[in-house]
């Protein structure tokens, strides 16, 4: 809800004892009892130099984070050590999480206007040191964790920007409807949190579509392990060949799409499919990734046309209608992410049309 | 499954009859942000079995029916598939990784420390 006085006012106003201010006191309490969330949203200001010496001001929100420390337990929230105002506090751990997640919420503002995780400032919550030897990161629905690894096959999760963001973007479709966590949703939901981790990194670094690695958590693997990184959008099942851990077995095509009860029904797996689609058209368009067939992503995730258990072929259908309304029907980004999907046989050529 | 109270007894019978039990258990980890499948086996040998039956016996395994349906708890959390054999019974469970705690979590544990000395130089990892 928007009001033009801030509720802060509206509560100074509604304290005041002041005789001449009655009737403004009972109006302000009136008006506060309107039934209303109201969170201080942080914001910030850029200031720039435009020619010829004309200094604009720009206003935009700003992250709200806090890091909390497991300690070494699989206990949450754990304890709090560092918060938004905070300088960093010299444990990489939690300095990394505090860095990746402003990145993260640096680029769901700067490509698509999105304020956070529900679009409208929440707070970043991250617990680092999760466990001992803990071997995962995860969203438990309400924060991101992170382990800090075996150190035999992982070093810790936070040093990669892409599994950060990645666990961002779970909070981000959890809050836009969700994808239920099994079969071809889950892997959808995975996908997403592969393509937006991918496009944080990409954005970051200022890389396009061509001179990206499109790798997800480069670095977060031991040099023991023969692998560079746990995924890739560019060439699913490449990311790593280890005598202990295997072949990443991701498919990019339906033809080989697994068929398992391991993974909630393989959504790590078989979300190759999808993220190869993503890939192939940001390829075709060319450019930084995250301004077309990102936002064209962006778009279905947050459309609310996408069921909770929607299938691979359903949210196709709602990337090629979200890149028709933004871009229109004849358009080359049109084309191009039927080119994605056709080229991992989700959809067929030209049946995309309905 | 056997009795871990018999395990105890100081009848040699009751010894020998233990002895014959081969006990397996395997434990599986799937999903994690990785989605990495790892699995752990033990076999412990005689001399430990009255120690296994009794992790064994103290998991609520009714309550982790593969079958059924485990409640989503966010996203790139692991799960745990347990297989206990001992002699012709077999056990199964399924676990979300918030489940894994209390008996579950000290089987599981016995089981990853148990595998380890038997893993080669290079996957000691």
């Amino acid at each position: 809800m928007h009001a033009i006085v801030p509720p802060y006012l509206l509560a100074r106003i509604a304290a005041t004892r002041e005789p001449t201010w009655a009737r403004a006191a009972q109006a302000a309490r009136a008006t506060l009892e309107i039934p209303r969330e109201y969170r201080p949203v942080r914001s910030r200001i850029r200031m720039s130099i435009e020619e010829p010496g004309t200094l604009v001001f720009e206003g935009a929100p700003a992250p709200d984070r806090t890091i909390s420390d497991a300690r070494q337990l699989e206990q949450l929230p754990g304890t709090r050590v560092r918060g938004e105002d905070d300088p960093p506090t010299g444990d990489i751990a939690v300095d990394e999480a505090f860095d990746g997640l402003g990145a993260t919420f640096d680029f769901y503002w700067e490509a698509y206007q999105r304020s956070g995780i529900d679009g409208a400032g929440a707070p970043l919550l991250a617990t680092v040191h999760y466990g001992r030897d803990y071997d995962n990161a995860f969203w438990n629905g309400e924060r991101m964790v992170f382990g800090d690894g075996d150190g035999e096959v992982f070093v810790g999760f936070t040093g990669s920007l892409s599994v950060i963001a990645h666990e961002l973007t779970h909070g981000v479709t959890e809050f836009e409807g969700g994808l239920v966590y099994q079969g071809q949703s889950g892997a959808l939901n995975e996908s997403l949190s592969d393509v937006f981790g991918a496009l944080t990194e990409q954005h970051l670094l200022g890389q396009t579509a061509e001179t990206a690695s499109w790798l997800i958590g480069e670095g977060i693997f031991t040099d023991a392990v023969q692998g560079e990184a746990l995924r890739s959008l560019k060439a699913p099942g490449t990311a790593y060949d280890d005598d202990v851990l295997g072949r990443d077995p991701q498919p990019a095509h339906m033809d080989d799409y697994v068929v398992t009860s391991d993974d909630n029904g393989g959504v790590h797996i078989n979300s190759g499919i999808p993220n190869h689609a993503f890939y192939l058209a940001a390829q075709q368009l060319g450019g930084n990734a995250w301004e077309r067939a990102g936002l064209i992503w962006y778009r279905t995730l947050t459309s609310g046309t996408v069921s909770p258990t929607a299938d691979f072929r359903a949210f196709a259908q709602a990337t090629v209608t979200a890149a028709e309304a933004e871009y229109g029907e004849e358009s080359e980004e049109v084309d191009a992410v039927r080119t994605g999907w056709t080229g991992v046989g989700v959809l067929d050529d030209g049946s995309a049309t309905n | 499954m056997t009795d871990p109270q018999r395990t105890d007894g100081d009848d040699p019978r009751e010894r020998s009859h233990d002895q014959l039990v081969a006990i397996a258990v395997t434990v599986t980890r799937t999903g994690g942000i990785a989605g990495l499948r790892r699995t752990w086996r033990a076999q412990p040998g005689t001399a430990e079995s009255s120690h296994w039956i009794a992790l064994i016996d103290g998991c609520p395994w009714d309550a982790a029916d593969p079958a059924r349906a485990i409640p989503p708890t966010g996203a790139d959390r692991f799960v745990w598939h347990v297989d206990a054999r001992c002699g012709d019974a077999a056990r199964e469970a399924a676990l979300a990784d918030p489940e894994v705690q209390g008996p579950w979590r000290e089987l599981i544990d016995a089981v990853r420390a148990a595998q380890k000395p038997a893993a080669p130089p290079k996957s000691a990892r």
